[in-house]
């Protein structure tokens, strides 16, 4: 049973993989909120999952607990970012700097 | 039980992979958020559920509390991750993300 | 140490500290560097490190990268494209990285192996913790025990380091009018921002659990992963996520800048005043046994226990406090009048 959590875990891991595909190419700023959110759901369960797998889930289950309290703040917060200052400008934010033509 | 288990893991994993090729795939932002919050927390419900019944395999006062934790992840998940899904649709709207259409004259503002 | 999930959790931390430098918006990087934390937490869970995880989850998710988005909020966003023509100083550069990363990695073939039974660190101080902790503090988490009781001068100087981060951020960026006087608004009174009910309601829900949960941390420090700089985090985030779900003024009304001031203060003092207590009872400094005299029906390995209980709840009002007045004053400017 413990090689078929682990085999979860590194699924869990390359769908991460993916979603930080996604997370670090996506187009506007909240995309990458959005990956950084499923990131965070992932990560709760895979440290349950750890837990399970070294058989000592009462000192693992507090970290995940923490997280799933938290997680969505920096979501809030990167909201409320984009609620005053408007400017999802997908052009120059990405992984080149900004020439001098564009604004 | 332990198919259970195996059965609701298989579950979490296929709904987790159905959010991951959501997010890569859909065209525009609405689409992509509508696959991340609904899935991952879908997901996450099978995949803790898994978990406490795979924990709790005998009764007594530890086991019972790991199991209560875990199913408040789960209540605590279901509450913040739609919220935050929410915030950030509102935060794409309010800034003006263009949702997609198909009509080709719509493309291109 | 499973390897599979070291091997693929490493992969995604290289992916995300590559990705977190290359990129330009400082905001993304910001996002980038909070999946980074998270993939840390994992990494150090998955090393057996729960404290050191517990650290990264609760610094990281609450607090860290909110204050990174805060002070993208006040300053400016993208980074200014660098003048061309500095071929020599890039050639300097990337010489001086690969010769550290050489002499590092020549370093890194003395270290002892990973849980390596015959290196120094396992044959003295180790085997000592791991035996005598029960036996000498009445605490099944040693790592707490180390911390607080066995290396008490190091965390009493860390939660200093902390307190003079927050009087440095004071000291930079507040700003007091003086034409103004300061008008404390009314306590839970909710002003017009963005009336958005569904994040008010969710977190007027979930604050209360996130406090237990806090208070938790701190008091079940002794037998579980936590204490009290992660329990002050979590306290202290509660106020950052009522911060930005509700208003500014609401935190500020129910812990306003005075109070919180003093209630840093107030954690800095009651650890080192157990000390100074011990030093005053006839022992040495921080050395809890002797508070068995002051506290009643408690033996001297009991003393030590409650004596680490005390000071954790004193790291954890500092941090708290610490927490919250860095975020008011990086969101705000320093003019406390309105933030995210």
């Amino acid at each position: 049973m413990d090689s078929f959590f682990i085999g979860t875990g590194v699924a869990l891991c390359l769908l991460m993989l993916l979603t930080l595909h996604r997370a670090i190419r996506g187009p506007t700023a909240i995309d990458r909120i959005m990956g950084l959110n499923v990131i965070g759901t992932k990560t709760t369960i895979l440290l349950v999952i750890i837990g399970t797998i070294y058989h000592r889930v009462d000192m693992f289950v507090d970290i995940a607990l923490a997280y799933a309290l938290l997680n969505f703040i920096v979501a809030i917060a990167a909201s409320r970012y984009f609620q005053h200052r408007k400017n999802l400008n997908p052009k120059g934010y990405g992984f080149r700097y900004r020439s001098e033509g564009e604004k | 039980m332990t198919a259970v288990v195996i059965l609701l893991t298989l579950a979490g994993l296929i709904f987790f992979s159905a959010t991951t090729i959501g997010i890569l795939r859909f065209p525009d932002f609405y689409s992509r958020m509508h696959a991340a919050g609904k899935g991952d927390t879908l997901s996450s419900l099978f995949m803790l559920l898994a978990l406490v019944l795979y924990n709790f395999h005998e009764i007594n006062l530890g086991n019972l509390l790991v199991a209560m934790k875990i199913l408040l992840i789960v209540v605590f998940i279901f509450m913040a991750s739609p919220t935050a899904t929410h915030a950030i649709t509102d935060a794409g709207y309010e800034s003006g993300v263009k949702p997609w259409t198909k009509k080709p004259e719509e493309e291109s503002p | 140490m499973i390897w599979q999930l070291d091997l693929s959790v490493l992969t995604l931390i290289v992916i995300c500290a590559f990705a977190t430098i290359m990129v330009k918006d400082l905001l993304s990087a910001a996002i980038i560097f909070g999946a980074y934390s998270f993939l840390m937490c994992l990494l150090w869970t998955e090393m057996g490190a729960v404290d050191v995880a517990f650290t990264e989850a609760s610094v990281g998710a609450g607090v860290s990268t909110v204050l990174f988005i805060a002070a993208v909020y006040q300053t400016s966003r993208t980074v200014k494209p660098r003048k061309s023509g500095r071929g020599l100083a890039k050639i300097f550069a990337l010489l001086a990285t690969l010769l550290t990363g050489l002499v590092l990695l020549i370093a890194e073939a003395d270290f002892p192996g990973f849980a390596d039974l015959s290196s120094p660190a396992s044959l003295h101080v180790s085997p000592y913790y791991i035996t005598q902790t029960l036996h000498d503090t009445n605490v099944p988490n040693m790592v707490t025990s180390v911390l607080a009781d066995y290396r008490g001068y190091d965390t009493m100087l860390e939660t200093v380091v902390i307190f003079t981060a927050g009087l440095a951020v004071i000291a930079i960026l507040r700003r007091y009018k003086k034409d103004q006087p300061f008008t404390p608004p009314e306590p839970y009174i909710l002003s017009k921002g963005y009336p958005d009910t569904i994040i008010r309601f969710v977190a007027r829900q979930l604050v209360p659990f996130i406090q237990l949960f806090a208070l938790y941390v701190v008091a079940h420090g002794h037998h579980s992963p936590g204490g009290g700089f992660q329990g002050g985090v979590i306290l202290g985030a509660s106020f950052i996520l009522l911060a930005i779900s509700y208003d500014f003024k609401t935190v500020l009304g129910i812990m306003n800048e005075k109070w919180n001031v003093l209630l840093g203060n107030l954690g800095v003092l009651i650890y080192a005043g157990i000390g100074f207590l011990c030093l005053g009872l006839g022992a040495n400094f921080l050395d809890y046994s002797i508070l068995s005299k002051v506290l009643p029906a408690t033996d001297r390995v009991m003393a030590r226990s409650h004596g680490m209980l005390g000071i954790e709840i004193g790291v954890a009002i500092a941090v708290m406090a610490i927490v919250i007045s860095i975020y008011l004053n990086v969101v705000s400017r320093g003019k406390y009048d309105k933030g995210l």
